[in-house]
């Protein structure tokens, strides 16, 4: 019993991170109409930046935090300048179409740029604090991976706030409903756009950096975060953020089950499965309107 | 105010508008009439930039709106409250309004605007935390209009504003758009309810096949022949 | 009407068999493994493309769980082969499983449009994939008396062949009924199904068709390699390679995959051998250029440049 528990709790902390992976997916796929299938590169390169600042400044992970989050959310702006800000300019299907082909062009460059830059091995951040555990009863939690639940929930948290008080946070909102209206309100669509790519690509950020601290990171997590992602976008659904947070974590909760039912190995199956079944029978997403 | 000079306006391979010209003064309403797919929704969707036209010149107090953003548009003070309300339906009446106030010319008057169309509105104020989605079709046409209201816009634009409104809530919208006009604001005003246009409307166009086929004051227009057999139906021909 | 859908397939059709006419001699000419490898890697990759060019070009659907029809193909050819059975049937087998997989999946699956189709295809190859890792995490070695009999000189045949047969299947399709009522669909599938096209029932046709081309290419694949893991052919990146391939050269077109499959197949060997991982990086760069800038890939650059420089 307390082996499923641990397995459990284990599988909630992963999937905060889940959770903060798919919102910044969900942000830019619903605003932009994009579906940006390299942001699991975002993702694992932000992993990498957390990386070397820590191994090269020295600073604790979690303040490097601080400095990931800008320089994704630059990395956002030149990929939108540069690249996705010409995929919005065709209709909304062509849109999906060719930012699922672009996406995957940019997934396959960015890959091979890693294994080029920094090799197929796997980096960790090991911190002076890391194998620091709290014990609850039979339960152990790591404190890393405890710290990293909370900064991605704070992270989530700031991100509903920003979207719902923030002048520019209503303007994506609204845009997210009803570009053509939201033009005739007098926002400027386009720059709703750029703030939502680069928002989205700087919690890509912090999310990497946060798999670094709490795992690994290595060029070939992309793929994997992309679909992870992609599942909990499509499980929650869009349109709220923290509606998106709670998908990640049902879905670390379902992987931990289904790996003490059916073993380790089928635990990347149910997720898949989960989301296969999602979006055929409620492609809607559970909070998704 | 507005002059519309020769407008050409296509979708794709199909031509809409054909050399249309027509104008709006400041402080007058202006109807703009005419059957299903005769033009006005495009007409309306060129002046707000939603639309690029294929030639001629749409100016507003002296300056080319032509091939100028849509959300500019707004900034040079012409709003358009477009067919089918198109609301942020997940967002509160409030918030919708306060986005009108979104342009930079409309920052400062926020608080004011907001004011002016619950005075408008009074409905509204009562609902002013609700989602929009909740509200009935004749509400949500009144946070449209107070919406474009909220730009502060010196031309305020509506599209079929009373289709699939109950006749009391027309009746409103209507007599609020007196009222906005009143306040210095011209109207121009497309309409499939041609008595209601012209009951309220200085002058008048109607637009048939994408060019205009009729202009005048509203009394010759009601007056006319051609409009009462095509647009008011036998039981005003009879007066 | 029926007559010029297919007149330019078909002469495309001609001129391609004709290639692969000399490429029939070369065995006889050539004794080096290394280039008769090379030269059934781009035959392989050739019906791969074609066999995926189908539901997207014509159907209009990015299928991202390609690998799964390959990988199901090589699984059964495989297991058949070992277990006695002439190659041949092994590898009709397998594309029949293949394809019966895919009219399974294809009801549901096509409810989903655009891009849901393609991750929902993608979680399905990926599903699949993970499976297969799980339940054969051996590597499949064949036995010692096969690889004593192994001949590369019949692998290549049967790669000749194959590639044969996928183009000539796409030719048949792009001039028949068939392939007008799929362009259709891929063009506008509302005002298609307005017409009496019977969307569902040709998306399925193309899905049967490319999936069974897939599972054949698998088979081949199974006959071909001489140990590999069981789960190494359901991976996505045999779906991308068909995908970029295609792209590349040109959707919906008959030359398109094979242009794209001979010039990814010629630009990895070259480029690979002096930078190991920027081939990808170029790749990556050349697809995005293309998604953005000539939908039509290399084959619309080349009518471009026609029309430039004049006919």
């Amino acid at each position: 019993m307390s082996v499923l528990a641990q397995q459990l709790v284990l599988g909630l902390l992963i999937g905060g991170l889940y959770g903060l992976a798919a919102a910044g997916l969900s942000l830019v796929f619903g605003v932009l109409k994009v579906l940006d299938v390299a942001h699991g590169e975002l993702i694992m390169l932000g992993g990498y930046m957390a990386f070397f600042v820590v191994t090269l400044v020295g600073l604790d992970p979690f303040v490097a935090l601080l400095l990931v989050i800008p320089l994704s959310l630059l990395l956002g702006l030149a990929l939108y300048w540069g690249l996705f800000g010409f995929v919005v300019r065709a209709d909304e299907e062509t849109r999906v179409k060719n930012s699922l082909l672009i996406g995957f062009g940019l997934a396959l460059a960015l890959h091979a740029l890693a294994v080029r830059l920094w090799t197929a091995d796997e980096r960790s951040i090991v911190t002076s604090w890391g194998g620091a555990v709290i014990s609850v009863g039979d339960l152990s939690i790591p404190v890393v991976r405890l710290v990293s639940l909370t900064v991605a929930f704070a992270l989530i948290g700031g991100l509903h706030l920003l979207l719902a008080r923030w002048r520019w946070g209503k303007a994506i909102r609204a845009t997210a409903e009803d570009w053509q209206a939201a033009l005739l309100t007098g926002i400027d669509v386009r720059r709703a756009y750029l703030l939502a790519f680069a928002i989205g690509t700087a919690l890509a950020g912090a999310a990497g950096t946060l798999v670094t601290v709490g795992y690994s990171v290595s060029p070939s997590i992309g793929l994997e975060w992309t679909l992870k992602a992609l599942i909990v976008v499509v499980l929650a659904g869009l349109g709220s953020m923290i509606g998106t947070f709670v998908g990640g974590l049902l879905l670390g909760v379902a992987e931990a089950a289904s790996a003490a039912a059916f073993g380790g190995p089928y635990r990347e199956v149910v997720g898949l499965v989960i989301f296969v079944v999602v979006l055929v029978v409620r492609p809607r997403g559970l909070f998704g309107r | 105010m507005l002059e519309i000079r020769d407008l050409d306006a296509a979708y794709g391979d199909i031509r809409v508008l054909t050399g249309v010209t027509l104008s709006v003064g400041p402080g007058e309403i202006v109807a703009l009439l005419g059957p299903n797919g005769a033009g006005k929704s495009t007409l309306l969707n060129s002046i707000a930039g939603l639309l690029r036209p294929r030639a001629g010149a749409i100016r507003f107090e002296g300056e080319d709106l032509n091939g100028v953003h849509a959300h500019l548009i707004v900034e040079r003070g012409v709003a358009l409250v477009p067919e089918g309300r198109r609301l942020f339906g997940g967002m509160t009446v409030e918030e919708n309004l306060e986005l009108g106030a979104f342009a930079n010319r409309a920052r400062a008057t926020k608080a004011a605007g907001l004011e002016r169309v619950f005075a408008l509105f009074p409905d509204l104020r009562e609902r002013r935390r609700q989602l929009v989605r909740a509200l009935s079709g004749g509400q949500q046409q009144m946070v449209a209009v107070g919406r474009a209201l909220m730009t502060n816009p010196r031309l305020l634009m509506l599209d079929e504003p009373s289709l699939g409104i109950a006749p009391r809530l027309v009746r409103s919208i209507m007599e609020s758009l007196i009222e906005i006009n009143r306040d210095g604001v011209a109207v121009f005003l497309v309409e499939q309810n041609v008595q209601a246009a012209l009951g309220l409307a200085h002058r008048g166009y109607v637009l048939e096949s994408g060019r205009v086929a009729l202009q005048g004051s509203a009394a010759e227009l009601l007056g006319d022949p051609h409009v009462r057999r095509a647009y008011l139906g036998p039981l005003a021909v009879r007066r | 009407m029926r007559d010029l859908a297919g007149r330019h397939e078909r002469r495309w059709a001609l001129a391609i068999l004709g290639s692969f006419g000399v490429l029939a001699l070369v065995p006889l000419v050539v004794r080096r493994e290394d280039v008769l490898n090379f030269l059934f890697l781009i035959l392989l990759s050739i019906t791969l493309a074609e066999s995926w060019n189908i539901v997207a070009g014509y159907a209009g659907q990015v299928n991202l769980g390609h690998a799964a029809f390959f990988g199901l193909g090589a699984l059964v050819a495989r297991t058949l082969w070992i277990g006695g059975t002439p190659i041949g049937a092994g590898m009709a087998a397998g594309a029949l499983v293949a394809t019966l997989f895919a009219l399974l999946i294809g009801v549901a699956a096509f409810r989903l449009r655009g891009a849901y189709f393609a991750i929902g295809t993608l979680a399905l190859g990926e599903i699949l994939r993970t499976t297969v890792n799980n339940a054969l995490p051996e590597i499949s070695t064949l036995p010692a008396r096969t690889i004593a009999t192994y001949r590369l000189t019949e692998r290549y045949y049967l790669a000749l062949t194959l590639a044969a047969i996928s183009v000539l299947a796409v030719a048949a399709l792009a001039g028949s009924r068939l392939g007008l009522g799929m362009r259709a669909i891929r063009e506008d599938e509302e005002a298609a199904e307005a017409s009496g096209v019977g969307a569902l029932k040709l998306k399925l046709t193309a899905l049967a068709l490319s999936t069974g081309l897939a599972g054949l290419a698998g088979g081949l694949f199974a006959f071909y390699h001489i140990s590999y893991y069981p789960s190494h052919p359901f991976g996505p990146h045999w779906t991308f390679d068909a995908l970029l391939m295609t792209f590349i050269g040109g959707v919906g077109t008959l030359h398109g995959p094979v242009l794209g499959a001979v010039l990814y197949v010629v630009l990895k060997e070259y480029v690979a051998l002096r930078w190991v991982d920027f081939h990808l990086l170029i790749f990556g760069a050349l697809f995005i250029a293309i998604v953005l800038l000539l939908p039509g890939g290399l084959v619309q650059a080349a009518a471009r440049v026609r029309r430039l420089v004049g006919r």
